[in-house]
């Protein structure tokens, strides 16, 4: 079913229970809700310089179809806090490679 | 740096391996008073744990500071997000934070190492005295055993006041509420109940557990020191939540006492634990759900307040492969009003109370037990015979005494039989007074009550009772120590036991005459 086809389908039977008035409201609510999923749907990728950005481009691309993003619509931003590596963030994912994340674990295991 | 050390980070840097791992996050939209709310996290679960990553744009050195440090606890699950409690320092905590979902219901670790440790609401030792090094996590939200898994309140729990094991008896898996006025006694009398534990045999001496909620650290740092003081924290845990912690650590703190106690019931002991109080928890939970936007409702606690306090208290049970936790929950209330809000939801869950009544504690009688409407509803089928047999007609001679002491005020000519029983009376309720710190092991309680059901006392000035009570006890650890040691290992009161008791009464009348004259 197309998507005109289903809101003409859903108008159809509001009219039929006699409550055509709620439309306004459903689509203020589809409205919220896909605001909400766009906010929601941007997925940073994190470097530590930016000659790495190529490389990271190339290891999340995999990541990347997994989670339904084009490589078009990834923003990309430096950090240098990280040492290096990447970091993808967004879709309520986290993908952390980067060296400060290892390191953390590495001194966790040592000093445990 | 030592070599040793070098060789395990060069091993350790050999097996890093690039992990492609996700992690399902959220980011923090608004926080304040210890709540956050969350954007994301939707496959989050209720009672969640999560971890916000403080790490985030700090440099390493900072972040190996701060990184795994900061809990939060998922209390709300909304259409867009999720709200939580931060369970820790909220000045921490920032706009655009990122928090991890861990996939594990919050728990607390338990073992044989807590046994004499102050812990906090999350089971962290806060007395100085190192970290736990082996430990059992155990949920902190379990659901209550069952009825097949449960059996009947049968074993005494003594508490050694002899007004609550006379009249108002607990046993082992039972729930009695401590309730009165602020400054009647209810913590004594629950701290008692922990000291006397010592008088039992190792095996069965049950664990104890004391939750104090919302209470400030000087009072719960001075019952530890009078614990330590008296023997009991070899067998006992403090679980701290103080006024000054967070609202969320005061409403968890006995959820964790709990968690704790359930693991040692699970090893078939016995725990005894103390809510210390709900009142404050309540307080502290009405806090937090106003904080978290749900709707109030009567006086501003949240709708589900009730099942708050019942899915506590219904994990206080005996099993019948056994152990069990009894409960001793403490509430507070305001100018003696017991028909509040909080109060009655707590009386209609437990299997009964007991009343502290400021009058009675101005009096000087302490424990200051209103026996009127206290009430306990299993414990009578786990009392010791011998204690059935001495306390049978206490509570209704007691009661009697009541009402005609408020009649005597009036009437000034009174018949024997009516004067009688007031002289009765009035030693019987010094009988039934009892120092604070210094339970009464069953056996002497039970020789007590039997000296007064037998008007042993009838012929003491009222003023000396207290005295006489005590010398003859000396008198008795003396003389009849194996009538006492016969009463404690057999539970009973034999008719050999009696004739040795009216033997000692009457040898010790003889021997203190001048103590025996009521003029």
């Amino acid at each position: 079913m197309t998507a005109s086809k289903a809101v003409h389908a859903l108008r159809d039977t509001l009219k039929e229970h006699g409550r055509e008035a709620l439309l306004p409201r459903i689509a203020s609510a589809f409205a919220r809700i896909a605001e909400r999923e766009a906010k929601k749907s941007d997925v940073v990728l994190t470097v530590a310089r930016e000659k790495d950005e190529r490389r990271a481009h190339k290891d999340v691309k995999e990541l990347l179809s997994e989670l339904g993003v084009e490589t078009r619509s990834l923003k990309t931003q430096v950090d240098d806090t990280i040492i290096g590596g990447w970091r993808l963030e967004g879709r309520e994912h986290l993908v952390d490679a980067s060296y400060k994340k290892q390191l953390l674990e590495l001194y966790n295991r040592v000093t445990a | 740096m030592d070599s040793a050390t070098v060789e395990k980070i060069i091993k350790e840097i050999g097996n890093i391996a690039p992990a492609h791992e996700g992690e399902h996050v959220g980011r923090v939209v608004a926080v304040g008073d210890g709540v956050v709310a969350i954007d994301g996290l939707s496959k989050a679960v209720m009672s969640e744990v999560l971890l916000f990553e403080e790490g985030k744009g700090k440099k390493l050195a900072g972040a190996v500071e701060t990184q795994g440090e900061l809990f939060g606890l998922i209390l709300n699950l909304e259409e867009d997000g999720v709200r939580a409690t931060i369970l820790g320092d909220t000045s921490r905590v920032s706009e655009g934070m990122t928090v991890k979902s861990t996939g594990k219901i919050l728990s607390v670790p338990a073992s044989e190492e807590l046994l004499g440790r102050v812990v906090n609401a999350l089971g962290e030792p806060i007395d100085g005295k190192g970290p736990f090094k082996k430990t059992t996590l155990m949920p902190i939200e379990r659901q209550a055993a069952g009825v097949i898994d449960r059996k009947g309140v049968s074993v005494p729990l003594a508490t050694g006041t002899k007004a609550i094991d006379a009249m108002i008896p607990i046993g082992r898996g039972q729930r009695e509420l401590i309730i009165g006025d602020r400054g009647t006694g209810k913590t004594t009398v629950a701290i008692d109940a922990i000291i006397n534990q010592k008088y039992e045999p190792e095996d069965t001496r049950p664990i104890c557990i004391y939750v104090a909620i919302g209470q400030k650290e000087s009072k719960t740092a001075r019952i530890a020191q009078q614990l330590r003081e008296q023997g009991a924290m070899d067998y006992t845990i403090i679980v701290d939540a103080p006024a000054s912690a967070p609202a969320a650590l005061q409403y968890l703190a006995p959820f964790s006492g709990v968690a704790i106690g359930e693991y040692f019931m699970d090893q078939g002991r016995d725990v005894l634990i103390i809510y210390d109080d709900l009142s404050k928890q309540a307080t502290a939970y009405r806090q937090l759900s106003l904080l978290l936007r749900r709707p109030p409702g009567r006086e501003a606690y949240p709708g589900d307040v009730f099942y708050l306090h019942s899915r506590l208290l219904e994990r206080a049970c005996r099993l019948e492969k056994g152990g069990s936790i009894t409960a001793l929950p403490i509430i507070e209330t305001q100018e003696g009003d017991v028909s509040g809000y909080i109060p009655t939801n707590v009386i209609s869950i437990t299997d009964g109370q007991m009343f502290l009544v400021t009058d009675l504690f101005n009096k000087g009688i302490r424990p200051a037990i209103d026996v009127g409407i206290s009430v306990s509803r299993v414990g009578s089928a786990a009392q010791t015979k011998a204690m059935k047999s001495v306390a049978g007609g206490i509570k209704l001679e007691l009661a009697q005494f009541r009402e005609l002491e408020a009649f005597m005020q009036f009437a000034s000519d009174l018949d024997k039989a009516t004067a009688d029983r007031i002289e009765s009376g009035r030693r019987m309720v010094e009988v039934l007074k009892q120092k604070n710190g210094q339970p009464i092991p069953l056996e002497k309680q039970v020789a007590a009550l039997y000296a007064a059901g037998h008007a042993f006392f009838l012929p003491v000035r009222v003023n000396k009772v207290t005295e006489v009570e005590k010398q003859y006890m000396d008198f008795l650890d003396g003389q009849y120590a194996k009538t006492l040691a016969s009463i404690r290992k057999s539970g009973q009161l034999s008719e050999d036991n009696k004739k040795e008791l009216n033997k000692a009464m009457e040898e010790f009348r003889l021997a203190h005459s001048e103590l025996f004259s009521s003029t």
